[in-house]
Parts: C-alpha cells; sequence; structure tokens
C-alpha cells in the first residue's frame, strides 16, 4: 500500500506540473494576471508532492520492503541504514527520482525568491520549469518507476548495493552534480522566458547569474567529489580517466562557465546579449544529453547503468523536443537582438570574448571526442576509439593561452586600455613567475622536464597576476579595510575561481610528472622504500564488516626513521553477490598522498602490495573546492537579495 | 536575412546530431568492427604459455579454421566461458588462447612472477574446463594490440589462409554461437 501511495504522489505532482505548465505561460501570453499568479502556489505544491515521494521511498528501503522491485535490487537488510538510504539513488530508477526532487526544488526555490520580479518573466519562468518537471515526472511514472512490485514471488532478501556504490563518495556526489544540472535548468527557464518575452536586456541577465552561479557552484563542487571519489577507488583510472560519463559532466560546466562570464558582460554592458543566450540554452541541453549518453547505453563507460532502447528513446524525444524547441525560437527571436554597447580591441570585453572562445572549443573538443566514435561507426566507417592521450594534448595545447589570458584579462577595463602601462605590469609579474617557479620546481624534485616547467609556471602566472590585481585595486582606496570592504562578491568569486584553477594545473601537473609506484611482495616485518618513505608490512588480518568479510592489511611508515603513519588496506569479499572490493589506504598531505593497495596473498604469509606516491594531488580538489565558492559567494552579494520591489506589477 | 539564417546554425546542428543519437541508440556499442576484419592475422613470435622454449609463429597456426580466444584468469567473463568453449572443443572446434595478463604492466618494469601464473592457469582451467588446443602469451601486447583487443574476453574467427573473418567482445554463448559464429564457419566450410 505504501509504495503505491509514493506512485499516487508523484502522478499528483505531474498534475500540478502540467498546470504549472499550462496556466502561467497561457496567462503570461494572454496578458492575464490571475493565471500568471496561480505559478508560485502551484511550484509549492509539486515539490511538496515529489519530496513526500521520495520520502516513502527513503521509507520503503529502511523498512526493507523486497515486494518492491527496486528496493529489492539495490538494497538488502544487512546493508548499513545510511546506504540504504543511499541506496534510494543507487540504480537507475531512483536516480531518476532524485533527479525530480532536485528539479522540483529548485523550482519551488525560484518561486519563492523571485518575488521583485516582473509577473510576465515570472510566471514564464516557472512555466518552463513545469513543463521541464513534466518530461521527466512522465518519464518516471511511464518508464522507470522505483515503486514497482515484484509479486506474487518477491524475495526474502535483496540483492545489496552494489559494493562499490558502497562509499561516502556515492552519498554526496551524484545530489551535488544533480543540483547543478538541474540548477542549470534555472538559467536556462530565464533565458527561454527572455526570448518569450522578446526583452533580451540585461535586467535579464541579472536575475540569471545567481542562479546560474550556484547551479554552477554546486557543478564544480559535484565533480570534484567524483574526482576524488575515483581517485580513492582503485581500478577506476584515478582522479580523470576521459569517461563517457566524466565528459558529460565535464561539458556542461565548461559552458556553464563560459555562461556566467557571458552573463557579467551582458549584465554590465549589456552585449553579446544573444551570445549569452544560446550559452544558457547549451548549458542545459548539455544536462540533458549527457543523461541521454549515461541512460540509453549508447556509448560503452563504467557509469553506464542498464541499457534499454525505449528509456533512451524517451530521453532522446525529450531532449529533442526541449532542446530542438528552444534552438528553434532562438532562431527565430535573436534576428531582433542589437548590441548596445561599443568597446575597443584591448578591453575586458574582448578579453571576456576570448576567454568563450577557448571554453566552447573545449566543449567542443569533448563533445566530439565523446560522440565521433558513434558517429564514425553509424556511417559505416569501422570503430574507432578515441583515448585520454586526444584530450590530454588538445586540453594541453589550450590551457596555455587560457591561462596566459586568465592571469591578465581582470586587469582591463571594459570599453578600452592603453597597453604600454599594462604590458609594463605584465612584464614584472612575468619575471616573479620565473623566480617562484624556479625556486619553487627546483627546490622539490631532481628531474624537470620543460613541459612541467611551462605548465606550472602557468599555476603561479595566475596567482601572481591574481594577487596584483587585488593589491592594485585595495591600495587606490584610502585604508586597506575600506579598500576591502568596496570589493564586491564577483570580484572575490573571481580571485577565488581564477586561483582554484592555478591550484588544479599545478596539481594535474606535478601529480603526472612527480608520481611514483612500486609493486612488491612482502612477509610480515619486512621493508620496501619509496622515495624518501619506509614502508613496514605488519602482516594480515581477518575483518569481518556488516555485510562483508576480507583480509586487511596494515603497513607503517617511516620517513627518516620517525613515525608517520599506519596504512590500512582492506580487501573485501561481499556476502551477496560474492563480489571483491579493494578498498586502498590513503595518507593525505598538503604535498603529497601515500596510497596503498592490498594485493593478493602469495603464500607462507607473503602478499603483493602496490604503494604510491603523489606529490601534490590534494591541491587538485583543494582547487575545485575553492572554485565552487566562488559560486557560492556571489550569492552573498546584496545586490541579488533585494527584497520585493514595489509596483513592478504590469502584465 | 543573414542574421536570421545564422540564428538558425545552431538548430540544424542539433537535428543532424539528434539524427546520429536516434541510430545509436538502435546500434550495439559492444559490437566492434575492427581494423583489421577481412585483413590476415599479423605477424608474430610469441612464446606457448607453459613452456617458453616452444614458440608459436603467425605461420603454426596457417591450414585449419580456429578461433583466437583473448582471456586471463582475472577476467570472471572469461572463466564462465570457459565451459561453453569446452563444450565446443568436444565438437571439434579448435580453440587457441591468448593470454592476457592484466597485472603486468611492462612500463613500469614490473616484477613477474611466470611460475605463480601458470600454476594459476592450470588450476582454473582444471576446474572451470580447458577448451585450449594451446595458449599463447602475449606479455607485452604487441599482438593484442596487433588485433585491436579492447578487452577480455574477445574471440577472433580466422580462416584456414589466416584472414579475420570476426571480431567478437564479451562472452561466447549459445546464443552468440547460433547466431554468429555458426553461420560464419558454416559459410568457410566448402
Amino acid at each position: 500500500m505504501i509504495p503505491e501511495i509514493g506512485y499516487f504522489s508523484l502522478v499528483l505532482a505531474m498534475g500540478l506540473s502540467l498546470l504549472l505548465c499550462i496556466f502561467p505561460l497561457w496567462g503570461a501570453y494572454t496578458g492575464n494576471l490571475r493565471l500568471m499568479r496561480t505559478a508560485p502556489s502551484l511550484a509549492v505544491g509539486q515539490c511538496l508532492l515529489v519530496l513526500f515521494s521520495f520520502g516513502v521511498l527513503i521509507y520503503i528501503t529502511l523498512a526493507d520492503d523486497f515486494t518492491v522491485a527496486y528496493v529489492a535490487h539495490h538494497s538488502s537488510s544487512t546493508l548499513p541504514w545510511y546506504y540504504k538510504v543511499t541506496s534510494t539513488w543507487g540504480g537507475h530508477e531512483g536516480a531518476i527520482l532524485l533527479w525530480l526532487v532536485m528539479q522540483a526544488s529548485w523550482t519551488a526555490l525560484v518561486a519563492m525568491m523571485s518575488k521583485s520580479l516582473p509577473w510576465v518573466l515570472r510566471a514564464r519562468v516557472l512555466g518552463v520549469l513545469g513543463f521541464l518537471g513534466v518530461g521527466f515526472m512522465l518519464y518516471t511514472l511511464w518508464m522507470s518507476s522505483p515503486f514497482e512490485r515484484l509479486l506474487p514471488y518477491y524475495p526474502v532478501e535483496g540483492r545489496d548495493l552494489n559494493p562499490l556504490l558502497q562509499d561516502p563518495g556515492m552519498i554526496i556526489h551524484p545530489p551535488l552534480l544533480y543540483m547543478g544540472y538541474v540548477g542549470l535548468s534555472v538559467s536556462f527557464s530565464f533565458a527561454i522566458a527572455a526570448l518569450l518575452t522578446g526583452k533580451l536586456d540585461n535586467t535579464w541577465a541579472k536575475w540569471s547569474r545567481p542562479w546560474t552561479m550556484a547551479a554552477w557552484g554546486f557543478l564544480t563542487l559535484g565533480i570534484t567529489i567524483g574526482s576524488w571519489w575515483a581517485y580513492s577507488e582503485l581500478g577506476w583510472g584515478g582522479w580523470w580517466f576521459w569517461d563517457p560519463v566524466e565528459n558529460a559532466s565535464l561539458m556542461p560546466w565548461l559552458v556553464a562557465t563560459a555562461l556566467l562570464h557571458s552573463l557579467a558582460i551582458t549584465e554590465k554592458r549589456g552585449v553579446f546579449k544573444s551570445w549569452t543566450v544560446l550559452l544558457a540554452i547549451a548549458a542545459f541541453s548539455l544536462c540533458l544529453l549527457g543523461t541521454f549518453i549515461v541512460r540509453s547505453g549508447i556509448i560503452v563507460s563504467v557509469h553506464a547503468f542498464a541499457t534499454d532502447p525505449d528509456r533512451g528513446l524517451f530521453i532522446l524525444s525529450f531532449l529533442a523536443l526541449v532542446v530542438g524547441g528552444s534552438l528553434a525560437l532562438y532562431g527565430l527571436r535573436v534576428s531582433q537582438v542589437y548590441s548596445e554597447g561599443r568597446y575597443k580591441l584591448v578591453s575586458r570585453e574582448v578579453g571576456l570574448w576570448v576567454n568563450n572562445i577557448f571554453l566552447v572549443v573545449a566543449t567542443l573538443i569533448v563533445l566530439l571526442g565523446t560522440l565521433l566514435p558513434m558517429i564514425h561507426k553509424e556511417l559505416g566507417l569501422g570503430s574507432i576509439s578515441i583515448g585520454v592521450p586526444f584530450f590530454n594534448q588538445m586540453f594541453a595545447i589550450l590551457i596555455v593561452p587560457f591561462a596566459i589570458l586568465m592571469g591578465i584579462a581582470p586587469m582591463l577595463r571594459w570599453k578600452q586600455n592603453k597597453l604600454p602601462p599594462l604590458a609594463k605590469k605584465w612584464a614584472a609579474i612575468f619575471v616573479a613567475t620565473i623566480v617562484i617557479t624556479s625556486a619553487w620546481l627546483f627546490s622539490s624534485f631532481d628531474d624537470i622536464s620543460t613541459l612541467t616547467y611551462l605548465a606550472t609556471a602557468l599555476a603561479v602566472w595566475i596567482c601572481i597576476a591574481t594577487v596584483v590585481d587585488l593589491v592594485e585595486k585595495v591600495s587606490v582606496h584610502p585604508s586597506t579595510a575600506q579598500g576591502l570592504k568596496r570589493l564586491g562578491m564577483s570580484y572575490w568569486a573571481m580571485v577565488l575561481g581564477h586561483v582554484g584553477i592555478a591550484f588544479v594545473i599545478a596539481s594535474v601537473t606535478l601529480t603526472s610528472a612527480y608520481s611514483v609506484e612500486r609493486s612488491v611482495v612482502m612477509t610480515k616485518g619486512e621493508t620496501a622504500t619509496l622515495n624518501e618513505y619506509e614502508y613496514r608490512f605488519e602482516g594480515v588480518n581477518e575483518i569481518r564488516g556488516p555485510n562483508y568479510g576480507g583480509h586487511a592489511g596494515e603497513v607503517t611508515v617511516f620517513k627518516d626513521g620517525e613515525y608517520v603513519t599506519l596504512l590500512h588496506a582492506e580487501k573485501r569479499l561481499y556476502d551477496v553477490g560474492m563480489q571483491f572490493m579493494t578498498e586502498a589506504a590513503i595518507d593525505d598531505g598538503f604535498y603529497r598522498d601515500l596510497y596503498l593497495a592490498l594485493g593478493e596473498s602469495m603464500g607462507n604469509g607473503a602478499w603483493s602490495l602496490r604503494i604510491y606516491h603523489k606529490p601534490y594531488v590534494r591541491w587538485m580538489w583543494l582547487g575545485g573546492i575553492l572554485i565552487s565558492l566562488a559560486g557560492f559567494i556571489v550569492l552573498a552579494d546584496k545586490r541579488y537579495r533585494r527584497r520585493k520591489q514595489p509596483s513592478v506589477e504590469h502584465a | 536575412m543573414n542574421k536570421k539564417f545564422l540564428g538558425l546554425v545552431p538548430l540544424l546542428i542539433f537535428v543532424l546530431l539528434c539524427v546520429f543519437l536516434y541510430q545509436g541508440l538502435f546500434g550495439n556499442p559492444r559490437e566492434l568492427q575492427t581494423g583489421r576484419l577481412g585483413h590476415t592475422m599479423p605477424a608474430f613470435e610469441l612464446p606457448d604459455l607453459m613452456d617458453e622454449r616452444k614458440r608459436w609463429t603467425d605461420q603454426d597456426l596457417l591450414g585449419e579454421v580456429y578461433l583466437l580466444n583473448v582471456w586471463g584468469t582475472w577476467c570472471p567473463t572469461c572463466i564462465a566461458e570457459l565451459g561453453y568453449l569446452t563444450e565446443l572443443r568436444e565438437q571439434g572446434v579448435r580453440i587457441i588462447g591468448l593470454y592476457y595478463e592484466q597485472a603486468y604492466d611492462p612500463d613500469f618494469g614490473d616484477q613477474f612472477d611466470i611460475d605463480y601464473l601458470r600454476a594459476d592457469v592450470q588450476q582454473m582451467l582444471s576446474r572451470a574446463g580447458d577448451p585450449y588446443q594451446f595458449n599463447i602469451l602475449d606479455l607485452e601486447r604487441t599482438l593484442a594490440l596487433d588485433l585491436g583487443v579492447s578487452g577480455a574476453p574477445e574471440t577472433f574467427l580466422v580462416d584456414k589462409n589466416g584472414k579475420i573473418i570476426l571480431h567478437h567482445t564479451g562472452d561466447i554463448n549459445p546464443r552468440v554461437w547460433r547466431s554468429k559464429f555458426a553461420p560464419a564457419i558454416q559459410e568457410l566450410q566448402p
């Protein structure tokens, strides 16, 4: 009975969403204020119903109701409670329900926090969000209900959550990523509403900006945590593998990054309006495309869910309708848009424009690399594979001009600049970069290749240039405190974001160049050395967890005879499904990670072990966190939190 | 007019993309069209898995239709198909193994224990069934690379002149055999 209530609640939610899609849009079209006014309550109503439905799924999972197919396939009675909750998004049906929860929540948030918007715009934004909600709800109810029963023959025990997913990463990675994906649907809705209204002025950009920043912040955090998780699981290809599904999350991120820079120009200067709208449409379209890639089985990937052409066909149709429809609308309306501002070659406008070009080119590279193997095959040209080297090389080429520009572009002013004084400043920063990079690298590493040096210098360049600019902007004010106060939140976001990228570049460079690993066979008490660390094997013990058994190996690490840490690596055998899992032991540090994986027993108490030493790998996720903070602090900007404006309601 | 057309360009690109995505939906991404299909076996000289003094070359394999099965004891699907492959051997199909060692990475100069591997293979084959006439050890993965192997298990059907007729990724089961291999072998018989 209870699962059916969950299903029914979703049906009601879809009904409200349908009304949310029809009433406000019709009202905005005919100028009927009463119809437009229904939007906020419908948005909140459908959100509550979806949340209730999700609550039901969590409840039946916690209650081990194995008559429900989803619970029987993705949970078991021995699973700890927090992984039971996690299992509600561990499979396809539940993951889509989580997506719905996010969609419904963003819609309700927009409804509650858009009180100062003109009603025509507010109604249209919510109407478009309602339309998206209907699409996903229809899909859930029709093709992938997590409430389907296994009656009359149901199992007494569930198949358990895939051991690979029984990890803290699984608890936070998908919700954050979905927050980001779905959040971009808000930017999308603002863009469509602006196109429908036909008023692509900078008010639109101003309203869309905080939502885009928030969504982008979540997306960044989601990707960062995904990268960290893939790194800590053995055999997942490390922190980034250019897997199609990783690419599917990177593409919206790149376009969203371009979008929030472009939104800044449109808001401040009223230029690039049609381009900004196109980016907003593209960002969400790529989220949908990513979903299609993951859910349809069109591409072989480690992440791919069970394949089903019917489901793929539905998502593709929805994708075609949403993206095709919005691009058609864009095509019809864009010819009426004219730029207002004028600017010269050396100006912030051009700097941001070049930034957009780079980001879009990067997106196209990822898109082509991901889809080309499939297109190539469909054209009958045979199977090809595009792998890690292609992406690495392309990004290595792109990052050089991009990073140079990232350092200096923030110093440019709007409209135009005089080049000579700037060039003098850049020369000084260049010298400082060479000095600091040389000091850093030559004191830490022995063997430094040109490429490593260049890439590290890029990271240092960005940091110095950003700090110099910060100091200059503060020093024009009489006192430092006053200067710091006068800098806007979006400026701080820029500082955090750019420094974050510098951290990521430095980390990727140094960890790729200087990671070392060693495979050893050791018996208890034996030692092995890797770099300046000494590893002593302390033997293997049997272990028993709530739903698994196995072995745990312990290794004491010493540096110059001093105790550093005790590494505890496990090899688990899960009871249900008899699946092996290797839990690596990681000692994380600011400058290096020590990583240990337990291999096979070689007999006579000897075990094979793999030891890794990865310098600066933490900086990657530190950088990712800094970047996502950039997305969140903009929300603190007072300009975006104005209360209700008086008398803006006109229809 | 010009500007109007420009505005529709994204839509046109998207429509084209959708056509490919639609086609891809009904294709099988695991179906590989290898570059070597229709070509002859690449030349090689590799040791026998069980005896490194015995060396096999592409010339030794000519004269009879055979299956080249890429496998390893580390690969659960490979183990799962051993039983059915053994049945096929009993029906007279000639199966040659190409042993693909995953744990060994030549780039890192890993230590490699061949005796341990042999014992492991022996034990696995006596337990799950031994379909192989013999096994070729491709430690450096040169042959696997030349053949376009993307993982394990993969199976090639090669005719008596050394021409590659089929490249199958994934396991061989009765369904795959009936629908794919049996007809192809039928065609090879005069």
